[in-house]
């Protein structure tokens, strides 16, 4: 009985999380493309050998991380400064959250197009005001140096309301009184934050920087949307560039590996920040 | 923590923050070109109403873009819902042991930056030829919605007390009408917290939908939007841009202040329960 009421959601999750990777697997030692005619031909690792020495691949890889890096720190301090706020018990908070989380709910790419306006070179708000201000333009979206900030920015504004909700949940499991005890004993407001606040909301914290990681590391049309990948792929991200060689170039079997490495590299990166975090974990509690 | 934060100020700035570049987009969509590119006009020359003109009276149709995603939606929210009910059930009754495992390998996939799969979803398409359908389409979300919609509503059905349905065994109620009368009824503020952050995620979903339709009477608006977008990076018929958006925006809009209570309790019983 148990099994008939399980096996159906698990065949779905099995045939679209589990089956792609296998068949990506598969897919990565051999040829298909537009040269083979798409029709499969093993070629011994070859596409291994070629992102291995691919440039633009770990080029995209730096970028990739630089973004979600910068992003997710950037958000978890907005995060929990708007959490903290909201909180507290004032008039008219209910609206306010309900409002905050509009651009997390709002279609990705709508915003993306929204923003690339605004960043727009001579005619958007920001290049107004610098100028206005007797700033040569900026040109934000055409240079490749600070192109992907703009990307950054984008990012923060749409999904800060998603971790703030996150750390919110964590500072709602916090009961008042350990507050008051503290405050008896001539504690300070900003020690009260970094003695009980902070430990306490750390699981919060957590979840939210895994899931956002995971997620920015996928970016994907943020980037296609605000940049196309450029200036000079410059703001080109992982996903973005096996969705290139898939879509673009028509070559299957190196689009499929790039997403398996991507993901390989993926799980690599969590690893380590699980076994830094837990050091510093033990660290803290010796 | 009172008194740390200037409360007000930060609610200014958030709201600045958050709603300004919409408001800047609802501005850009009344505006004529020539008040956008900054050339000195009169007052009565500066606002129009042609962007939304251009829009609605594109081909196809805007509204069809709006409808699309909207079927999407709700097959994908009644496929995931129908099959993650009595999966959550089932797991909310299994052994300890082998409940952390389901739920432990449901958070990974539901961590998975789902991107990295289009293109193995590409293939069923081809494989079976069902891109081009928007029911269809519904299915591979309610597979990547599926982690999360079980996560959720197990925990709805393990915050229930044993005793409820022992005494509804008594009774000699069988297994669905224990779910039909007392279960479900029971987490249904749960289950329409699932249906509401699912409903939302097949609505923005991008990379799938882009993917798998081609027939533009088809396209779900976030990809209709991109595809506006898609010739140039540089041009400049931002008041249409903007039009666009704000009518693909208003949706949205009323679906989060009508279900933000579900939105924000599906979110953070994620958080607290996952």
């Amino acid at each position: 009985m148990i099994i008939l009421f399980i096996l159906p959601a698990f065949l779905v999750i099995t045939f679209v999380f589990g089956v792609p990777l296998f068949r990506y697997a598969w897919m990565s030692m051999h040829t298909v493309s537009v040269m083979s005619g798409f029709e499969p031909i093993p070629n011994y690792g070859a596409n291994w050998i070629r992102l291995f020495n691919d440039y633009r691949f770990w080029q995209n890889t730096i970028q990739t991380t630089r973004f979600a890096i910068t992003s997710v720190t950037i958000e978890l301090i907005l995060a929990i400064l708007i959490a903290l706020v909201l909180n507290q018990n004032w008039k008219g908070r209910g609206l306010i959250r309900a409002l905050s989380l509009l651009p997390w709910a709002l279609p990705t790419t709508i915003m993306a197009l929204g923003w690339r306006w605004i960043f727009n070179t001579p005619y958007g708000p920001i290049e107004k005001v610098a100028s206005s201000f007797g700033f040569s333009p900026l040109n934000i979206l055409s240079n490749p140096n600070i192109a992907w900030i703009a990307t950054v920015i984008t990012d923060v504004w749409k999904t800060t309301p998603f971790v703030a909700l996150i750390i919110l949940a964590g500072l709602q499991t916090i009961p008042n009184d350990l507050y008051e005890a503290f405050y008896l004993e001539g504690g300070k407001p900003t020690n009260a934050f970094f003695t009980i606040t902070l430990p306490l909301i750390r699981p919060y914290i957590i979840l939210g920087i895994t899931f956002r990681l995971a997620q920015a590391f996928g970016v994907f049309e943020l980037i296609q949307v605000m940049t196309g990948g450029g200036p000079a792929s410059s703001t080109e991200s992982l996903a973005l560039y096996a969705y290139l060689n898939a879509m673009r170039f028509l070559d299957f079997g190196y689009s499929s590996t790039i997403m398996l490495g991507s993901f390989a590299l993926l799980v690599f990166a969590c690893s380590i920040a699980y076994f830094l975090f837990n050091k510093s974990k033990n660290r803290v509690t010796s | 923590m009172r008194g740390i934060i200037n409360n007000r100020l930060i609610v200014i700035l958030l709201m600045t923050w958050s709603l300004g570049p919409l408001l800047w987009q609802v501005y850009t969509s009344f505006a004529t070109t020539n008040a956008l590119v900054g050339i000195e006009i009169e007052e009565t020359m500066r606002w129009t109403l042609d962007n939304y003109r251009q829009v609605l009276e594109s081909d196809p149709p805007f509204h069809l873009y709006i409808i699309n995603s909207t079927i999407v939606g709700i097959f994908s929210t009644l496929i995931t819902i129908i099959l993650a009910l009595p999966a959550s059930y089932s797991i909310s009754k299994i052994k300890e042991k082998t409940r952390i495992i389901s739920k432990t390998i449901l958070l990974g996939a539901a961590l998975f930056p789902y991107v990295l799969l289009f293109l193995g979803l590409l293939e069923y398409a081809r494989e079976f030829n069902i891109g081009n359908n928007l029911l269809f389409l519904s299915i591979p979300y309610a597979a990547l919605s599926m982690p999360l919609a079980i996560l959720l509503m197990t925990a709805a059905f393990q915050d229930l007390p044993l005793e409820l349905e022992e005494a509804a065994t008594i009774e000699g109620m069988n297994i669905v009408q224990r779910l039909q009368y007392i279960l479900i009824p029971l987490i249904s503020p749960a289950m329409g917290s699932t249906a509401i952050l699912v409903f939302l995620f097949s609505w923005n979903e991008y990379p799938i939908a882009l993917t798998w339709i081609s027939n533009t009477e088809l396209l779900t608006l976030p990809v209709a939007i991109a595809r506006l977008a898609g010739s140039s990076v540089y041009s400049v018929p931002y008041g249409a841009y903007a039009a666009a958006t704000v009518l693909g925006s208003i949706p949205l809009l009323v679906i989060v202040l009508i279900f933000q209570r579900q939105i924000i309790s599906g979110l953070t019983q994620g958080a607290i329960k996952g």
